[in-house]
């Protein structure tokens, strides 16, 4: 079984459908008709360029391309995270590399090899579909968790040279910061992990069905992708705070001024 | 004990000090007297590191302070800033937990030590079971000068230590610290420190 095709045309009649909407923004004047131009725009030129290079991928199907590509992914991200939370990319990029791709790497490979188990573990259809959805998920909780430990520092900075003076090392002191930094990263994945199925069918499963997979299977695919996203986001905001920590204070314990951009 | 030679410091464009010279001897309690503004406060963050003066040498027990030092000194000296920024927590946890930090390790925290002096400071024992955000400025603030006390060390910086108390809790305070042998450094704006003999009144402008 297979899914049945889309043509242009199919989606040209969706596209249609966006012009009630620019007509209601003109009538009721709000300012959004750019916005949502230039947004679907972006989508549909991202997303064609994604299907034409993932389609040579899975073609030609090499361990190393597939390698290099995921590498590619991760660089990608390291630099939305760091952008998005408005730190210099120069200081963060390698501490936040290293803590994305170290256990996503390991999640990938793991997975393949012992939830999936497929011969080639480096094949482009698991390795690059499933390291794209731990990717992405990913990156919302680094940013999320650089955010918050960054911006609380910062906030509370004399709570901090208080602890320091009070005898705390720099770990320390810095502690109930990181503490709050993991709760506020991983608390909205385990709500949506607790509901995931009651309000909404997940963007996988759903993919999977539409691709062929009877239920039952696609629902086991799901269950371990969100049990493997969970672990990635946890060790990579860990490991994203730990290593950039060693970057961003100076020999006297003191935030650096210019680790915000 | 402490020592400040020719330091400058500025933020941004405003110049807080300029060749600035200070040496504080051993067992001295000095009262620091400058109008607002004039980096009272900043002296006391530059001699525990959280600041770095443009130029100049700190030095505290012939030591230079630098990166090597800069824990020592910060640990050698009690400090109680203006607004006591605890974490907003239990006072009895934050307690132990600041005795299990890592230079604290030789140091118990006496439980006996703690009610003498929640008495002497006229709070009730009740107070450990509360949250810092629960407390008065006052309470903050002899909650901060009681901490400074148990870790019992060489220096004392005390940043408005008096601003939220009453009369006799003043009173009190400075005769705490009149009749020990740290060495320390106050900033207020309180006369009632000016009243006894024992402090030295440095000013500038």
């Amino acid at each position: 079984m297979q899914t049945e095709n889309i043509s242009i045309l199919s989606i040209l009649m969706l596209l249609i459908m966006l012009i009630p909407i620019l007509l209601s923004n003109l009538f009721l004047k709000i300012k959004m008709n750019r916005y949502i131009i230039y947004a679907m725009l972006r989508m549909i030129i991202q997303l064609s360029f994604v299907g034409l290079y993932l389609q040579y991928l899975f073609e030609f199907n090499n361990t190393v391309l597939n390698i290099f590509y995921i590498i590619i992914m991760v660089i990608a991200a390291s630099f939305s995270v760091i952008n998005s939370c408005k730190l210099k990319i120069k200081k963060f990029i390698l501490p936040v590399f290293s803590a994305i791709i170290i256990p996503h790497f390991l999640m990938v490979v793991y997975f393949n090899l012992f939830v999936a188990r497929i011969d080639n573990i480096f094949d482009a259809k698991y390795l690059i579909t499933i390291g794209g959805m731990i990717l992405g998920n990913c990156l919302n909780g680094n940013i999320v968790g650089l955010n918050s430990f960054y911006n609380n520092i910062k906030q509370n900075e004399k709570e901090y040279f208080y602890s320091l003076s009070l005898g705390a090392s720099r770990f320390q002191a810095l502690g109930p910061y990181f503490k709050q930094a993991v709760l506020a990263s991983i608390t909205p994945t385990l709500a949506s992990t607790a509901t995931v199925g009651l309000v909404a069918l997940p963007g996988m499963m759903t993919g999977q069905i539409l691709g062929g997979s009877i239920p039952l299977v696609a629902i086991k695919y799901q269950i371990a992708i969100m049990i493997a996203i969970f672990i990635v986001k946890y060790f990579s905001v860990i490991l994203a705070l730990v290593f950039s920590s060693y970057k961003s204070f100076d020999e006297y314990d003191i935030l650096n001024k210019d680790v915000y951009r | 004990m402490v020592e400040f030679s020719n330091i400058s410091l500025a933020f941004d464009d405003k110049k807080i000090f300029e060749n600035f010279n200070l040496n504080i001897l051993k067992g001295e309690k000095v009262l620091l007297s400058a109008p607002s503004g004039s980096g009272k406060s900043s002296l006391f963050k530059l001699l525990l590191g959280f600041l770095k003066p443009d130029q100049g040498i700190i030095q505290f027990k012939g030591k230079k302070l630098n990166k090597n030092t800069v824990r020592e000194i910060r640990n050698s000296i009690s400090y109680v800033s203006q607004d006591i920024e605890f974490r907003d927590e239990k006072v009895v946890s934050l307690m132990k937990e600041i005795f299990l930090y890592h230079h604290n390790k030789n140091k118990d925290l006496n439980h006996k030590r703690i009610e003498d002096l929640l008495t002497y400071f006229h709070l009730n024992k009740n107070i450990l079971e509360k949250k810092i955000g629960e407390l008065s400025g006052g309470e903050r603030q002899r909650l901060g000068l009681i901490t400074a006390i148990l870790l019992d060390r060489e220096v004392w910086l005390l940043d408005e230590v008096t601003s939220a108390l009453d009369h006799e809790l003043k009173q009190k305070v400075v005769d705490y610290i009149t009749q020990n042998d740290k060495t320390v450094l106050v900033i207020s704006h309180d006369d009632i420190w000016k009243e006894t003999s024992v402090f030295k009144i440095v000013r500038w402008s």
